[in-house]
């Protein structure tokens, strides 16, 4: 197991076997409609981990990418309140998502910053800024924006729909266009992607505002779903995604990882906490567990790394 | 080694900054010195809120402003020595959230004495910034996704042990007094931060050890190959942390009465924007104690003097009801502004140059 997919493989079987001893012990996880219910309330964090992903790539990283989420579903739902249609909704989220990803990006790309610091602080102030403006409120929806005003079946396919749709694309797009291999190219080695005639402060900024768009359209894809704006809908995202894209095989130094990785990291992740509840064990550990299994996989990362310089 | 240490390159660039200084102490020399920098932003600070508040510089507020951020001081401290060697640790208010539970279980359910509790929670502390020396130091992972890793096994454990939302309280009267009374007219605890602050001084900046942390911030293979044990030193540097991280943890308990899984949330962020405005430098290699201190009180005096301002309103409601929200807001853009200030001093050099 030591292939090119050897994480990707582990995580696989990983999750495989989840499943089987799900099948096994609690079949009632397979029925459709909540299966299908609970499928679709990870789509946002998949939209989520395609922008993570890219920006761990590229050897950064964004903890405000959960802050992100909940401005934007806050903009997204005050909009929509207003009585706007919900085209606009969508794009006021998104340019909000654009805008705060632009902050990240000038004072990570531009001024050098660590990006640790600089998201560990643009976190802070927008979380405070919204709990300042918003006070906990919940924000009711008009009628007509959950489930973007179609049946459920047809909405959750339309969010299903969208997400994987992204998937394929950005996939598609960081193997097969340059962009893509720029970014790959930056996270190895800034300084020779800049000698190759890339600007990877141009790449940087690049990832950062992607984020911060698809953070926004995540957030969207979250809205439709429920009748009302959490004012917090976005706590502990940034954690959820990190842990997946970690788990999934993208290394933390940059330069490497696919989306594919991610796809199985997140799916293994966002099911421990129902095969606990299915199991009768407490959900408090949910924490924990994510916590733990970050940890083990930058030292099984580690691990692989030091073997590889010695040999 | 020994004399390689005490005259590094950053010793002799301070004994000619201060020939220079004192050669010229022209205003803009001065003004280049971050601490006075930062002692005309406290002093700014303090004018602000002793006009705009309400009995801001009273006696019992002013050692309010110390007893009720005694604990970021002390995360601060304990951070000082790990950005200095270009770390960065992320868990240490999780690590308090931990620390608080264990307290809490060790008080309540084992019937320890609070003195012999504080001791292990100290020591859980210590246990868990061990972890990240483990992984840091040993293993050479990156400080950054451990820390982050940690920041949620720590906060994780906190609220598994109590199931989310079981708090711990009913602690005696003579241990609350840590948190609420006075010592020779100060708060008790402030007595217990400045031992810290002086032991966390002579480390960083009288021992060989301590001054190890910024040569290796500076360089690690450099200080690898003048003979510094850059991996134990490196792992010393986490496992204070989480030992001070333990200790704030109890006696933000003792303050407060009660032990809950939420304690510190948020307090790494103070901590680093102290460090941070204290002019250490986030890439590490440089850096002070006495800056670190200056920052704190910077970051102490915001937040309380915000809770100050009742005759103001900000979204129709009074400053004082949402200080909190509001110093926090202000603390994450203070700390970018003190990061962004030297790269914009720089590109704007460059500029002039050019033209």
């Amino acid at each position: 197991m030591n292939g090119r997919y050897s994480r990707e493989i582990t995580v696989a079987a990983a999750l495989g076997l989840l499943l089987v001893a799900l099948a096994v012990f609690a079949p009632n996880f397979f029925e459709l409609q909540p299966l299908l219910s609970r499928f679709t309330s990870q789509m946002p964090a998949l939209v989520a981990a395609i922008g993570i992903t890219l920006v761990i790539i590229t050897r950064q990283i964004d903890i405000s990418l959960g802050a992100q989420f909940s401005m934007c579903a806050v903009v997204a739902g005050l909009v929509a309140a207003a009585g706007m249609p919900l085209g606009v909704a969508i794009l006021a989220a998104v340019g909000t998502g654009i805008a705060m990803g632009a902050f990240n990006g000038i004072l990570v790309a531009w001024l050098g910053l660590p990006s640790i610091v600089v998201t560990l602080a643009t976190m802070v102030t927008w979380n405070e800024m919204l709990r300042l403006w918003q006070q906990g409120r919940l924000l009711p929806l008009p009628d007509g924006i959950q489930w973007f005003g179609l049946s459920q079946a047809g909405g959750q396919g339309l969010v299903i729909g969208i997400a994987v749709v992204l998937l394929l694309a950005a996939a598609w797009a960081m193997r097969h266009l340059a962009a893509g291999r720029h970014v790959y190219a930056t996270g190895t080695d800034a300084e020779a992607a800049r000698l190759a005639g890339i600007d990877p402060k141009r790449v940087t900024l690049g990832v950062f505002v992607l984020m911060g768009g698809l953070a926004g359209l995540a957030a969207v894809l979250n809205l439709v779903q429920s009748p009302q704006v959490q004012p917090n809908s976005g706590d502990g995202l940034e954690l959820k995604v990190i842990a997946a894209a970690v788990v999934g095989g993208v290394a933390i130094n940059g330069g490497r990882g696919n989306l594919w990785g991610v796809l199985l990291g997140l799916l293994l992740l966002t099911n421990v906490n129902p095969a606990l509840t299915h199991f009768k064990m407490e959900p408090y550990w949910e924490r924990a567990i994510q916590g733990l299994v970050i940890l083990l996989a930058v030292v099984a990362d580690g691990m692989k790394r030091s073997k590889k310089s010695t040999a | 080694m020994s004399t390689c240490c005490r005259y590094g390159v950053d010793e002799t660039s301070t004994l000619l900054n201060a020939v220079m200084t004192a050669a010229k102490p022209s205003l803009k020399s001065l003004l280049a010195r971050h601490e006075v920098v930062l002692l005309i932003v406290i002093a700014l600070e303090i004018l602000l809120f002793q006009s705009l508040g309400r009995r801001f510089l009273d006696g019992t507020n002013v050692s309010n402003i110390f007893r009720h951020s005694v604990e970021i001081g002390l995360l601060a401290l304990a951070m000082t020595p790990v950005i200095l060697t270009g770390g960065i640790d992320l868990s240490v208010g999780s690590m308090m959230g931990l620390c608080a539970v264990c307290f809490g279980i060790f008080v309540n359910e084992a019937a320890m004495s609070p003195l012999l509790a504080a001791l292990l929670a100290v020591g859980i502390g210590t246990l868990g910034g061990g972890l990240n020396a483990l992984l840091i130091a040993r293993f050479q992972l990156p400080p950054l996704i451990v820390t982050l890793g940690t920041f949620s096994l720590f906060r994780g454990l906190a609220e598994a042990l109590t199931k989310g939302s079981k708090s711990y309280s009913g602690f005696p009267d003579s241990f609350l007094a840590l948190g609420n009374s006075d010592i020779a007219g100060v708060p008790a605890q402030i007595w217990i931060f400045l031992l810290v602050a002086l032991g966390i001084w002579l480390l960083v900046h009288r021992m060989t050890i301590g001054r190890s942390f910024r040569a290796i911030g500076y360089s690690p293979e450099g200080a690898r190959y003048a003979g510094i044990p850059v991996r134990r030193n490196l792992g010393l540097a986490y496992i204070l942390a989480g030992a001070i991280a333990g200790l704030a943890a109890v006696i933000l308990v003792a303050r407060l009465g009660e032990a809950r899984a939420n304690a510190g949330i948020g307090y790494e962020l103070l901590a680093i924007t102290a460090v941070v405005l204290g002019g250490t430098s986030i890439f590490g290699g440089s850096g002070s104690v006495g800056g670190t201190l200056l920052g704190y009180l910077a970051v102490a005096v915001l937040n309380n003097g915000l809770s100050r301002i009742t005759a103001y309103q900000l979204f129709d409601q009074p400053i004082s009801s949402v200080a909190r929200e509001l110093s926090g807001m202000l603390t994450g853009l203070l700390l970018l502004l003190a990061l962004a200030v030297t790269p914009l001093a720089k590109a704007l050099a460059a500029r002039r140059t050019k033209t």
